[in-house]
């Protein structure tokens, strides 16, 4: 008798996994709100908002203060009008190419101008993306618009001081859409080819930082050097404001990649520890070896180290205990620093402010990383080195293409550079008809 | 020279003066007007040879190293107002700071990179 006891007890709850299992949207589905998580919902919120101060002001400043004087308001107009330009194009195309499911290149049309984000009172119901079944759809999907925001913004360090502002706005927009929206299908959608391989990136290691640094590489070298680069010193504008832009990063980063548990829950608080302590780590190696090496620790290294073990802790900081993420972020502060050094040297392309030394490094160190330390008893997946070097290399090899094709699609529209005389004016005064007070 | 070290220079004058002499400068000024770096090194000098403080004399040599370089300026200043006291030395080129590392004694800085 007790034996058939436990026997039903035992069907029972394999019925209720199965049902539960049947209930999982594998599509963005609309659920009553009553199964919403209130908790997770507040958390989502919040951390959009941490992650737009990211970029609005965070990038903003934090590139703003290394440019020079002349170029100012054109370097903080570009990460506003970035800001700008891809939440539209987020909400027209891009939330629904990246998170539809679709086949395993690109989602479908199901989310084209946010449709279906449906919040429904009287039926009781709202929309939730079957990636993120516990909030509703509209925060899930304004999440990930400050994913998209920030990672178009990144690009601009590489470009500064010399590009077009209308250039840089055609080829943002494009690229938003062509190249962030598909990598972030690949990795994140549970479709994506990459995400069924098992690429490990909690929170956009290579979504957001490999591939901002590769294609701001890339846009480098397309766009040609400053005029005097090699020649005459580019003194920083203010480094009080990369200071101030490099704190809110680092407060920001918090929701990036805490937020990027989509809950309100001890993988979030653990992903919240990580990140604190990478960026410490990464502060800490890049001041130790500027310091060997220059024998003097400057301030726009302790900041350029903090944002470099931000970077790389950001695909693990779901996946690794607080020991790793000290390795992860040591390893990201010395291999970034030579990334924006002698690695800079020997690309010899003016990747202006160190995108690529600095998130592309970033990212593949972390990526890396991930496979190798990933914890098996935190996020319940192990990682692997091979697949981790996978998703590095597709990413890389996509976005260094198709920001190559969009970069030559944009000389034929409007043409890419200013031209020489507006350079050495400074494109304050040549492209927005203002200029810093002094 | 980059003005940073320039201004770097003229803090640290600022300072031994305020310890060592009482006399309180205008740090940004030092660094920037020509005439005013020559009064305050001819000052901070007279200074060291009183009092005996031979570091006084030495970051006087350093400013009056670094003003050297904006010669410029300060021709047109003393074109204006008459000749100073004490004329600052003739320019001399790229005169290194000892305290700075090879790579920031130069204006090396900035150059290839921000970083």
């Amino acid at each position: 008798m007790h034996l058939i006891g436990r026997k039903w007890l035992l069907a029972a709850a394999l019925c209720s996994s199965l049902a539960a299992w049947a209930q999982a949207p594998v599509q963005p589905a609309l659920v009553a709100q009553s199964s919403l998580n209130a908790a997770d919902t507040a958390w989502m919120m919040t951390s959009t908002a941490l992650v737009l101060l990211m970029t609005l002001p965070g990038i903003a400043l934090f590139y703003g203060g290394m440019v020079r004087k002349k170029s100012v308001i054109n370097t903080l107009a570009s990460v506003v009008a970035v800001a700008a330009l891809i939440s539209l194009l987020w909400f027209a195309v891009g939330y629904s190419i990246a998170f539809t499911p679709g086949n395993e290149w690109l989602g479908d049309s199901g989310r084209l101008w946010f449709s279906g984000l449906d919040y429904l009172k009287d039926a009781g119901q709202a929309a939730v993306s079957h990636v993120a079944p516990n909030v509703p759809e509209s925060v899930y999907a304004m999440f990930q618009l400050t994913f998209a925001i920030i990672t178009g913004a990144l690009i601009v360090g590489a470009l500064v001081e010399r590009m077009r502002f209308s250039a840089l706005l055609w080829f943002i927009g494009l690229w938003s859409v062509l190249v962030y929206a598909p990598i972030a299908h690949w990795v994140w959608e549970p479709g994506g080819w990459l995400n069924k391989m098992g690429v490990l990136d909690f929170a956009g290691g290579s979504v957001v930082h490999i591939n901002a640094g590769v294609s701001g590489l890339v846009c480098a070298w397309f766009l040609g050097p400053r005029r005097g680069y090699g020649r005459e010193p580019f003194e920083p504008f203010n480094l009080g404001l990369t200071m101030a832009g490099a704190g809110l990063l680092w407060v920001g980063w918090f929701g990036f990649n805490a937020g990027s548990a989509v809950a309100a829950d001890g993988r979030a608080g653990l992903a919240m520890a990580v990140t604190h302590i990478a960026a410490s780590a990464g502060a800490m190696t890049w001041m130790l070896g500027e310091w060997i090496v220059r024998k003097r620790p400057s301030l726009l290294g302790l900041c350029s180290g903090l944002v470099a073990g931000l970077v790389a802790i950001t695909p693990a900081a779901g996946f690794v205990t607080p020991g790793s993420a000290v390795l992860i972020g040591a390893m990201a502060g010395l291999a970034c620093y030579w990334g924006a050094t002698g690695l800079k040297r020997l690309l010899n392309t003016d990747d202006s402010l160190d995108v690529f030394g600095v998130h592309g490094i970033g990212g593949i160190v972390g990526s890396l990383m991930t496979g190798l330390l990933a914890s098996k008893a935190i996020s319940g997946v192990s990682g692997s080195v091979v697949t981790q070097l996978i998703g590095v290399g597709a990413v890389m090899l996509y976005s260094a293409v198709m920001s190559a094709l969009l970069l030559w699609l944009t000389q034929l529209l409007v043409g890419l550079r200013v031209d020489e005389q507006s350079e050495i004016t400074g494109l304050d005064i040549t492209q927005h008809r203002e200029h810093m007070g002094s | 020279m980059l003005n940073s070290e320039k201004l770097a220079i003229a803090a640290h004058l600022h300072v031994l003066l305020r310890r060592k002499s009482g006399r309180v400068t205008d740090t940004e000024w030092l660094a920037s007007n020509a005439e005013y770096a020559t009064e305050i090194v001819r000052f901070a000098r007279a200074k060291a040879t009183e009092d005996g403080h031979a570091d006084l004399a030495e970051w006087a040599s350093k400013l009056e190293s670094a003003m050297a370089e904006t010669q410029p300026m300060r021709a047109g200043l003393t074109k204006r107002s008459g000749p100073v006291a004490e004329p600052l030395a003739a320019p001399r080129a790229s005169a290194p700071n000892p305290d700075l590392s090879p790579d920031e004694a130069s204006p090396h800085r900035y150059i290839r990179g921000i970083r």
